[in-house]
């Protein structure tokens, strides 16, 4: 029986901000913003998604005078991520069994 | 079904292992033309060293080591004001610590030997710095720079030890130009 893969990270987009985040102590928007290529919007709708999954941590402050939105990672997040690599990894093996 | 589920997760995979490689690579962007610029230093401080104590037989030539912090910290200064802003990375972070103590350790040690206690300060100041340049290797996963760093280190510091005149100099210019070498490659790799 393969596992089910985490609904929250089975999004190209979402899954980009989590592999992003991964890798760092903390990233600004404007940083995901670049490295996805994605929308402002967009961007913005799917990190309220993880954050709200408690996945990610969002603070809001200020470098110098512009507003700064810095992410990062919490423990759940970093451990969902994990277990949805290692899902992966199952389901590449079963593939390569069968 | 089950093929697409093979396919989604092989998709999956590609595109974490290629958004981390991406990050990774803007992150450290910006670390090329520090060791580029340490690297030139050490290579024109080195040759200019030796050759006026290699011409004038005088050591205290030596004394002209310190000035080399004084330029490079602030040219080190004004580029990193030009530096594209990039979140803080394990990695980035460990190399910089790496060579802060590096330079920490050298200054002192060299202060110590020109002060208080003399010592084999080459062998010393060779040895730290092929251990920083293997773990900056390690770090970056750069076999060329593992074994450079290696070889300059404990190679070096045998060197030192045999050489015992001022041509032991001339192996901080090959240090220098694996520092340089070091930098050409992060740029390369992180273009």
């Amino acid at each position: 029986m393969l596992p089910k893969l985490d609904p929250l990270l089975h999004s190209e987009l979402r899954l980009g901000i989590m592999s992003i985040l991964a890798g760092v102590e903390s990233a600004d928007f404007t940083f995901i913003k670049n490295q996805t290529g994605a929308t402002a919007g967009n961007l913005s709708v799917q990190i309220d998604k993880l954050t709200s999954a408690g996945y990610i941590n969002v603070e809001k402050g200020f470098k110098g005078k512009m507003p700064c939105t810095t992410c990062s990672l919490t423990s759940t997040g970093r451990e969902a991520f994990e277990n949805y690599i290692n899902s992966l990894k199952e389901y590449l093996n079963a593939g390569a069994i069968s | 079904m089950e093929l697409n589920n093979e396919m989604t997760a092989q998709k999956s995979l590609q595109l974490i292992s290629e958004t981390l490689n991406n990050s990774r690579r803007s992150i450290l962007s910006n670390g090329a033309k520090y060791f580029i610029l340490w690297g030139s230093l050490l290579v024109i401080f080195s040759l200019a060293i030796y050759f006026l104590w290699h011409t004038t037989g005088n050591p205290r030539w030596n004394l002209l080591w310190f000035v080399m912090p004084a330029i490079g910290f602030p040219i080190s200064f004004c580029l990193r004001k030009k530096d594209v802003h990039v979140p803080e990375s394990f990695v980035g972070n460990m190399i910089s610590h790496a060579w802060k103590i590096y330079c920490v350790f050298a200054v002192s040690i060299s202060v110590i030997a020109v002060l208080l206690v003399p010592m084999f300060l080459s062998f010393a100041i060779v040895l730290i710095l092929g251990m920083t340049m293997c773990f900056t290797g390690a770090l970056l996963k750069s076999w060329i720079i593992i074994i450079g760093g290696f070889i300059l280190g404990v190679g070096g510091a045998a060197a030192t030890m045999l050489i015992m005149s001022d041509a032991e100099l001339l192996l901080f210019t090959v240090g220098g130009l694996l520092l340089v070498a070091i930098g050409l490659i992060e740029k390369h790799q992180n273009k």
